[in-house]
């Protein structure tokens, strides 16, 4: 069990077991990846790791869908984790999330390299973005054909976050966990009094 | 349990000094702090391997440490391939700051280093590099650029994907003076369309113009081989047997499409850089530098005749950690005492700060490189649709005065607007012909009044996108080749265009491209390391910036005039 305290509301991510496949087909499963909620806490840009969730969340249930979330540790490959937990996914649709805020909606029947929606800018995600996601996410499990969350783009993304995002690219590498089997996560996300 | 405070809460007060600092463009850069066993470092790392080599029965049986038996294929190709077995050993042997002195010593010829370099692994020649700083670099850059004369290429982009913007700003582009032109798409169902664009355009600014459409392998080949393209560029390849692999690839399938380049007389040059490799996560645990050289020796061994490196599009990575951009430095000097052609990057995005954008480029312009950006932004850097380079218009006049104030010939000039927007308006008369003689798209006149007086793609007219994506659909179903578009801009009384489109198009039947950092000049005049080698041999020799050319280098927007200071030079 990891928890987390943030100014405003702390994440608790508790590990239940072994990830199972979901029978509900109006359900969107949340990947995140090894050292998502525990060795970081927030993404590149800072937005904390519970409000990542709670936007994804809120953004899925706005559209009467449920959720689950899961941990992949075996690796850090965006597309495999999202991949993994697509097939995983009662409805066959997923989002999955690296630490620093990389974000991937995918479905079971595509490609592992391809994707329904790709959010490869890190740096420009933020609350509202994650939310978007979350709904879209949300419409294409309801079998619903959503207009793509509009992709940002700065060119001056590289020279301030080039680096960091490989260093952390480094560090998430290093929380991988060989051969571990992804696992269904709990997740509690309460505001902090005063 | 793990707790993170907020930042910047320390409540206790700042200066005034400290606030203004803290608004300074340079800090919105980001700098991190090295990590060598990742191979987050430069090139001072304690996990590169030290450099040996043995050769049994002319065949390199250890390198770097290695024996054959475990050398992955990036060691396999480079001993196979890249060393001349006649020489390694006793080159390997040479203590490294002799090596180092020989380079940066006017007094020692190019040729009578390559001897010593061809030889080296690379191990060895980061030993070598290391020992050099950024003054030593640049002056070896300068004697060891396998051409005599500097050149510089651009980008020519458009947001829009729009062709009429890419034609009129390769028009101006070459006027000013860019040898190579180079463009690529947001949309990239828009090539073709895009590609004769830049190459009409490219041809109405000056003669000779070479052009290229960065795109996904197959298609890039299939543009050049039909003739709508000039030369390619973006054939990646990396320093880790990992990485390479990734991709789908290998040093032997890169060699491969080189060589189909070859066969059609068609020039060509790989593309590699510094933190590509740690970017990806598979470094291995080998310096950015270190790793960079091994590419440069795969290039050598692939028989390109160049390469476009100094990190490129990762050039985040190394400008964040110490001595970054001194690596970058040492990776185009590289290139070119390994006998390359060296494209040598500032063609990406690479700080908020305008000195530190200057201060990066100084190590290629100064010594002169083949081509010291591999990218300038001809267009906005808005329109540029490879993330945005270094330079862009904006900075046309800065460049302009620093080469005049240092007298450095970065291979730009200063033209007057009438003779610009002549050329704008030519461009897009040309292209306008084209289209309607090929049956594409039309370009209207309106399109064409607001492409000679633009700045950046919002101020065109929209295309209907969809009429132009089956209008290039329909470029590559019919078969079209670049003497189509020769045949169509005589038809359509560009005479003197077309002449120059298949002045350029006759080049792959000489192959004279093929050499080593070959531009056509005005005269279509090919200049190569054959023709044109560098001669540098100390004060006095090599290139230099004078006569006519330094006489077109003293303009700018606003000289006041001697004779009468109440005007300006005209």
């Amino acid at each position: 069990m990891t928890s987390l305290e943030i100014p405003q509301r702390t994440l608790t991510l508790t590990e239940t077991g072994p990830a199972r496949r979901g029978t509900r087909p109006d359900e969107v499963v949340i990947a995140v990846s090894p050292a998502f909620g525990g060795t970081f806490t927030q993404t590149i840009v800072g937005v904390p790791h519970a409000e990542v969730l709670r936007q994804l969340m809120a953004g899925i249930e706005e559209q009467g869908v449920g959720v689950r979330i899961v941990r992949v540790w075996a690796t850090a490959d965006l597309a495999a984790i999202s991949h993994a937990a697509a097939r995983l996914s009662g409805s066959g649709i997923s989002v999955g999330l690296l630490s620093r805020g990389t974000t991937m909606i995918h479905q079971k029947d595509l490609a592992r390299l391809s994707n329904l929606e790709l959010f490869p800018q890190s740096p420009l995600l933020d609350a509202d973005v994650f939310r978007a996601i979350g709904s879209n996410a949300a419409q294409y499990a309801k079998g619903e054909s959503p207009q793509p969350v509009p992709t940002r783009n700065d060119q001056m993304a590289r020279p301030r976050w080039q680096a960091k995002a490989a260093l952390l690219h480094l560090k998430e590498f290093e929380c991988i966990r060989d051969g571990a089997g992804p696992v269904e996560l709990e997740a509690t996300i309460e505001r902090v009094a005063g | 349990m793990t707790a993170v405070q907020p930042r910047n809460a320390t409540g206790s007060r700042q200066s005034l000094r400290t606030e203004v600092l803290e608004e300074r463009p340079v800090n919105l850069d980001g700098f991190v702090e090295e990590w060598p066993e990742k191979g987050l470092v430069a090139m001072e790392s304690d996990f590169d391997p030290q450099p040996s080599v043995r050769v049994e029965d002319g065949r390199v049986v250890e390198m770097d440490g290695r024996e054959r038996a475990d050398f992955d294929f990036m060691d396999s190709f480079i001993a196979d391939h890249a060393l001349d077995v006649a020489t390694t050993e006793a080159s390997v042997a040479l203590p490294s700051g002799q090596i180092a002195r020989m380079l940066s010593d006017p007094g020692v010829s190019r040729s009578d280093v390559l001897a010593v370099t061809r030889g080296l692994t690379p191990a060895k020649v980061l030993d070598v590099v290391k020992l050099m700083n950024v003054v030593e670099i640049m002056q070896a850059m300068q004697k060891m650029r396998a051409r005599r004369t500097p050149a510089n290429q651009a980008h020519s982009t458009s947001a829009r994907d729009n062709p009429l913007q890419v034609a009129v700003d390769a028009a101006e582009g070459a006027l000013r003076g860019f040898a190579e032109l180079e463009t690529t798409l947001g949309v990239v169902r828009y090539a073709p369309l895009v590609a004769i664009a830049l190459q009409v355009g490219g041809q109405v600014g000056r003669g000779g113009v070479l052009t290229q459409c960065a795109l996904e392998e197959a298609t890039e080949l299939d543009l050049g081989m039909r003739g709508i393209t000039a030369y390619a560029e973006t054939i990646s390849i990396y320093g880790t047997e990992s990485v390479f692999v990734d991709g789908d690839d290998t040093p032997w399938s890169k060699t491969f499409l080189a060589s189909a380049y070859a066969s059609r007389g068609i020039k060509m040059r790989f593309t590699s850089g510094t933190g590509s490799e740690v970017q990806m996560g598979n470094a291995e645990g080998r310096s950015m530098l270190y790793l960079e050289i091994r590419c440069i020796l795969m290039a050598k061994g692939a028989g390109v005749q160049g390469l476009q490196n100094g990190s490129i599009s990762c050039i985040g990575v190394p400008g964040a950690v110490p001595g970054g951009i001194r690596a970058v430095a040492a990776e185009n000097l590289v290139a070119s005492m390994m006998d390359l052609e060296c494209a040598s990057g500032n063609d990406q995005s690479f700080s908020h700060s305008a000195m530190r954008r200057t201060a990066r480029m100084l190590p290629q312009l100064l010594p002169g490189t083949d081509f010291v950006c591999s990218g300038y932004s001809a267009v906005p850097n808005q329109d540029n649709m490879f993330a945005g380079s270094n330079f862009d218009t904006d900075d046309y006049d800065d460049w302009n005065t620093i080469q005049r104030d240092l007298q450095v010939d970065g291979g730009l000039r200063h033209v007057r607007e009438p003779e610009i927007l002549a050329v704008r308006t030519k461009a897009a008369r040309a292209l306008q012909a084209l289209f309607a003689q090929l049956d594409l798209p039309a370009i209207t006149d309106a399109e064409v009044e607001a492409a000679t007086y633009a700045n950046s793609s919002n101020d065109y007219p929209f295309r209907d996108v969809l009429a132009d994506l089956t209008g290039a659909q329909a470029v590559m179903d019919r078969g079209i080749t670049g003497l189509d578009l020769v045949r169509g801009l005589e038809a359509a009384g560009f005479h003197d265009v077309a002449e120059n489109l298949l002045s350029v198009l006759r080049q792959r039947v000489s192959g004279d491209l093929l050499q080593t950092s070959a531009i056509l000049t005005a005269d279509f005049v090919p200049l190569s390391a054959i023709n044109d080698a560098n001669d540098y041999a100390g004060p006095g020799t090599g290139y230099r910036l004078e006569g006519e050319r330094w006489e077109q280098l003293k303009q700018l927007r606003h000289v006041t005039s001697a004779t009468n200071p109440e005007t300006e030079v005209r």
